[in-house]
């Protein structure tokens, strides 16, 4: 042991190759395996192609990236794969409904054009989602609070402000 | 009447690319694999001016899992690029000139491989002094970039000698404004997916603005023919002409023809940072006179913009912010001189609004000071110097005549938010209270809680407004010719093809709306081709707002020509006049009867070939010859309301409204997006963004340094107000409004601070500090030049 200092290391990252890593993707049960390393980001997207996620500043300031981790978002590039190992995760795949009917939010910014060129459209949406499954009818404060983490630099927002709005509307007609 | 869903009735649609979006389905070029696909990296300079002493790659080409690593050795053919000059290195050979410069290129199995060598490349540099401030730069010891020194360009517009003309102004105002290296900031960072053909070719997928220009700047490159270059462009995640020139492309390309394999390239945000165009830092001194009445007679214009290490359009946008600095108004005489000067810092480039943005800043800024001076009303001592619809361009250039500079003045001169200026002020009974904010009422409507209103002694409200005329196409002296195509296919759909790329903008809705319009099709009937080499006619740029003038100007020299052949094979299929038969939804439908005849499919399924109609046509220009002078406008007028806060120098902008005289509104989705966001990039080119450099460095590299608006610096309202009428026999149609949103809030902002804070704003993004010292907690504003 005290020559070989460097092979438990290696030893350990071999073993941690190899261990799978299990959790529920948009309603489907996973197993892969997966480098300690990984982040949830690059999971995601290269090693499931679930591409809608997207990758911008990967420092946890855009919101291009976000996904639901048991419900509550987060922004994948800052989370390591093996954080969630276990747990319920939700892209924006994952949002509309099994035959495709899309999500009330996705409609509403469908409808209100809440977006342009779309890049940020996929977690600007699952961060709406959150926000509503959450607080069904929040404040233009909450709004604000709950959106400041998700840059889109096309629309100033107005057009995203309308959706969420409508969004809120048709989630109170339909209670 | 306000641009809205509502207003918008069933011309307010859902756009074709829209579910793709939502769902996260539509794969953007980025996130394109393909199977055995390798990972490029690049390596850039870490220096700002130093010379290449060697370069050696040994280490990293022996790595593992490297497939290729190139150098300035492996660039078959040109090894420079640049839209409108060559200048810029694919790989430097004997200097680097900054931080983005690129040395090599690596292709790996993985990124992380990828990553390895390129710190296994050794560059052995020679640092040199660098030339970072356009000024000293411009002196002789300065360091030089380039053989023919530090000037890419210059520029100058001259009606006379101002010197004497001064002397007989009753106002004089002089000012030196400074703007801020803006970055475009699009969500998506560039890269792409280059795939080696078996003809030894390559197909990229890459982001950019003018496909066919990326496929000529890569033959170039490549030394390869044209047609063996296949470029797929779009969709693309942002762009605001920031992916216009090359960026990875050549790298990624290189890479697959030399390993033979698909190659990967997506920046980092931090290189995308490092490497990327940004908005021209300028320094915009003016002087400006007018005489006892307030008629503007001289103009005096020096600007000096720092573009970087290499040309890109930066001469161009030069030529753009000059004849801006002159812009809308009716000046004695002008005598404008300009330089862009080659620097080691970032690139700078094409950015929305193209130079105007600058400029206009400037140019405002000098109405808003001459007015206060002359103790007028700012918009009335506007309205006083405007040219009417009769006289020429700014450049003295003749150009399309239409009301646009009245129409929006008026709105603005209406608008509630100038009502609450103005009134605010008679309200208060004397001319010597103009100045007191405090006793403007409270805004109506305005969609932002006022919680204000019983403000707090160090919360100032003021009301500020900015024109805008801004110029459409290239400009006099550069090639603009554009065109498309429609086409009946084998499959029964109707097939519209051009050369444009859509980056967000709408392109696609717009042309969907066109051709639902135009020619009664149904949205089942049409397919839309754009952003591929190999499938679309070469329409130009999509840039300087023309990509919407000229669908519409192609779609109307092709609209006879593709009716008639129709409606003559329809005829022939069904035995009747053609004359009695017209296009509509899902088919060919008989006039008199209003039944469907022959739909497409059945129509096409009788034809022995498709029915093809192509249009050639160009950007309208000027009979002049100056060169960038503009004949098509767009025209602006903005107000807005901002509440300055005297505790931290905060500015949050309360309430927005934008007049826009720019011809029909071709799809209002699109156009009240594009204001909407425009002005947003406005705001946070006033208020808080600023790539800053030291000593030739970025100091900042990603969004945690670098602000931009967030939903919350948006929370107020904003009314985008379009006037579509032209003058009778106008024949331009729409004018595009992909830039004038961005251009006149900035001013405004200064103008609406100034109103609230008295401080007069001459450098952006505005500095909280200063605003902060000019409202004291507890004291009164006291109005200052801040200086
Ligand atoms: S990519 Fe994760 S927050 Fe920006
Ligand atoms: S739609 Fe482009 S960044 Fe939001």
């Amino acid at each position: 042991m005290i020559d070989d200092g460097a092979e438990p290391a290696a030893a350990e990252a071999v073993n941690a190759v190899d261990r799978f890593w299990e959790s529920t993707v948009n309603g489907r049960s996973m197993r892969l395996k997966v480098p300690p390393a990984k982040r949830l980001l690059d999971l995601v997207r290269d090693d499931l192609g679930l591409t809608g996620t997207k990758r911008s500043c990967e420092i946890g300031r855009c919101g291009a990236c976000m996904v639901l981790v048991d419900g509550a978002p987060v922004n994948s590039c800052l989370m390591m794969a093996y954080q969630c190992a276990g747990r319920d995760i939700v892209t924006i795949e994952g949002i509309a409904d099994e035959n495709g009917g899309l999500h009330p939010v996705q409609r509403a910014f469908l409808e209100e054009g809440g977006y342009q060129c779309g890049y940020c459209t996929p977690g600007m949406i699952v961060s709406v989602k959150a926000l509503l499954d959450a607080v069904p009818d929040p404040s233009p404060e909450e709004l604000e609070e709950a959106l400041s983490g998700n840059l889109c630099r096309c629309t100033g927002y107005g057009g995203i402000i309308r959706a969420v709005r409508r969004a809120i509307e048709e989630g109170r007609e339909n209670r | 009447m306000l641009l809205n869903r509502r207003n918008s009735g069933d011309r307010w649609r859902i756009r074709p690319d829209g579910p793709g979006k939502v769902t996260g389905g539509l794969a953007y070029l980025t996130d394109l694999t393909a199977p055995g696909m390798l990972h490029g990296l690049v390596l850039r300079s870490p220096h700002p001016h130093a010379r290449i002493l060697s370069v050696r790659t040994e280490a990293a080409r022996s790595l593992p899992g490297v497939a290729a690593v190139l150098t300035r050795r492996d660039v078959p053919g040109l090894n420079r690029f640049g839209i409108a000059r060559q200048d810029q290195p694919v790989f430097c050979e004997d200097r680097v000139r900054y931080v983005g410069d690129a040395v090599a290129a690596v292709a790996a199995k993985t990124p992380e491989i990828a990553r390895r060598a390129l710190g296994l490349i050794e560059v052995a540099y020679e640092p040199l002094p660098i030339a970072d401030d356009p000024e000293l730069a411009l002196r002789p010891e300065a360091p030089q970039l380039h053989p023919d020194g530090n000037v890419l360009h210059s520029k100058t517009f001259r009606t006379g000698d101002v010197g004497p003309i001064f002397e007989r102004c009753a106002r004089v105002v002089e000012e030196t404004y400074v703007t801020p290296r803006q970055m475009h900031a699009y969500m998506e960072t560039e890269g792409g997916l280059f795939v080696p053909g078996e003809n030894g070719g390559v197909a990229v997928y890459a982001p950019t603005q003018h496909g066919l220009m990326d496929r000529l700047q890569l033959a170039r490159i490549l030394a390869l023919p044209k047609e063996r270059i296949r470029v797929v462009s779009s969709p693309i995640g942002g762009s605001f002409g920031g992916k216009d020139e090359l960026n990875v492309q050549p790298y990624g390309a290189l890479l697959a023809l030399a390993t033979g394999w698909p190659v990967k390239i997506h920046n980092s945000r931090r290189e995308s940072v490092r490497a990327g165009l940004k908005r021209h830092p300028m320094i915009i001194r003016m002087k400006t006179g007018t005489d006892e009445n307030g008629r503007l007679l001289a103009h005096r214009v020096r600007i000096i913009a720092d573009t970087g290490p290499y040309a890109t359009l930066g001469a161009e946008v030069l030529n753009f912010a000059t004849e801006h600095a002159v812009g809308a108004y009716r000046f004695g005489c002008v005598d404008a001189e300009s330089i862009s000067v080659f620097t080691n810092n970032g690139m700078s480039g094409e950015f929305r609004g193209f130079g105007g943005n600058q400029a206009i800043f400037a140019l405002e800024g000098q109405m808003d000071r001459l007015a206060d001076l002359l103790g007028m009303d700012p918009w009335e001592f506007r309205r006083m110097n405007l040219k009417s619809p009769d006289e020429p361009g700014p450049f003295g250039q003749p150009i399309a005549k239409t009301d646009g500079l009245a129409v929006v003045w008026t709105a603005v001169k209406e608008s509630r938010l100038w009502r609450e200026r103005t009134e605010g002020a008679s309200a208060a009974g004397s001319s010597g209270l103009r100045n007191d904010k405090d006793r403007l009422p409270a805004s109506e409507g305005s969609g932002q809680p006022q919680k204000a209103e019983e403000r707090s002694p160090w919360m100032k409200i003021g009301i500020g407004a900015a024109m805008v005329m801004h110029g459409a196409g290239l400009g006099y002296g550069i090639p603009d010719p554009s065109g498309g195509r429609l086409a009946l296919r084998g499959d029964g759909k109707i097939e519209v093809a051009f050369g444009f790329e859509e980056f967000g903008q709408g392109l696609l809705a717009t042309l969907e709306l066109m051709l639902i319009e135009r020619f009664g099709f149904a949205p089942g009937d049409i397919r839309i081709v754009i952003g591929d080499s190999d499938a679309v006619p070469d329409s130009g740029s999509s840039t300087a707002s023309r990509a919407t003038s000229m669908m519409w100007r192609s779609l109307g020299l092709l609209q006879r020509p593709f009716e008639e052949k129709l409606l003559r094979a329809a005829a022939e299929v069904c035995g009747v006049p053609a004359r009695q038969l017209r296009l509509g939804a899902g088919g060919v439908w008989g006039r008199e009867s209003g039944e469907r005849a022959l739909s497409y499919e059945a129509l096409a399924g009788r034809l022995a070939e498709p029915i093809v109609c192509e249009a050639s046509t160009s950007y309208p220009v000027s009979d002049t010859d100056i060169v960038g002078a503009h004949y098509l406008y767009a025209y602006a007028a903005v107000a807005v309301k901002v509440e300055v806060d005297g505790r931290t120098g905060r500015v949050r902008v309360l309430d927005q409204f934008h007049a826009v005289a720019a011809g029909p509104v071709m799809n209002p989705q699109g156009y009240l997006g594009q204001i909407e966001g425009g002005s947003s990039m406005a705001l946070g080119y006033a208020l808080m963004e600023e790539a800053a450099m030291e000593r030739g460095k970025y100091a900042t590299n990603n969004f945690d340094t670098y602000l931009i608006p967030t939903i919350a610096d948006l929370g107020g309202s904003v009314e985008v107000w379009p006037i579509e009428d032209l003058p009778e026999g106008d024949e331009h149609g729409p004018r595009g409004v992909g830039e004038i949103g961005s251009v006149g809030l900035a001013p405004a902002i200064a103008e609406a601070v100034r109103r609230a804070a008295g401080v007069r704003i001459d450098r952006l993004p505005i500095d909280p500090a200063r605003l902060q010292e000019a409202l004291p907690i507890g004291g009164m504003a006291v109005m200052s030049d801040d200086r």
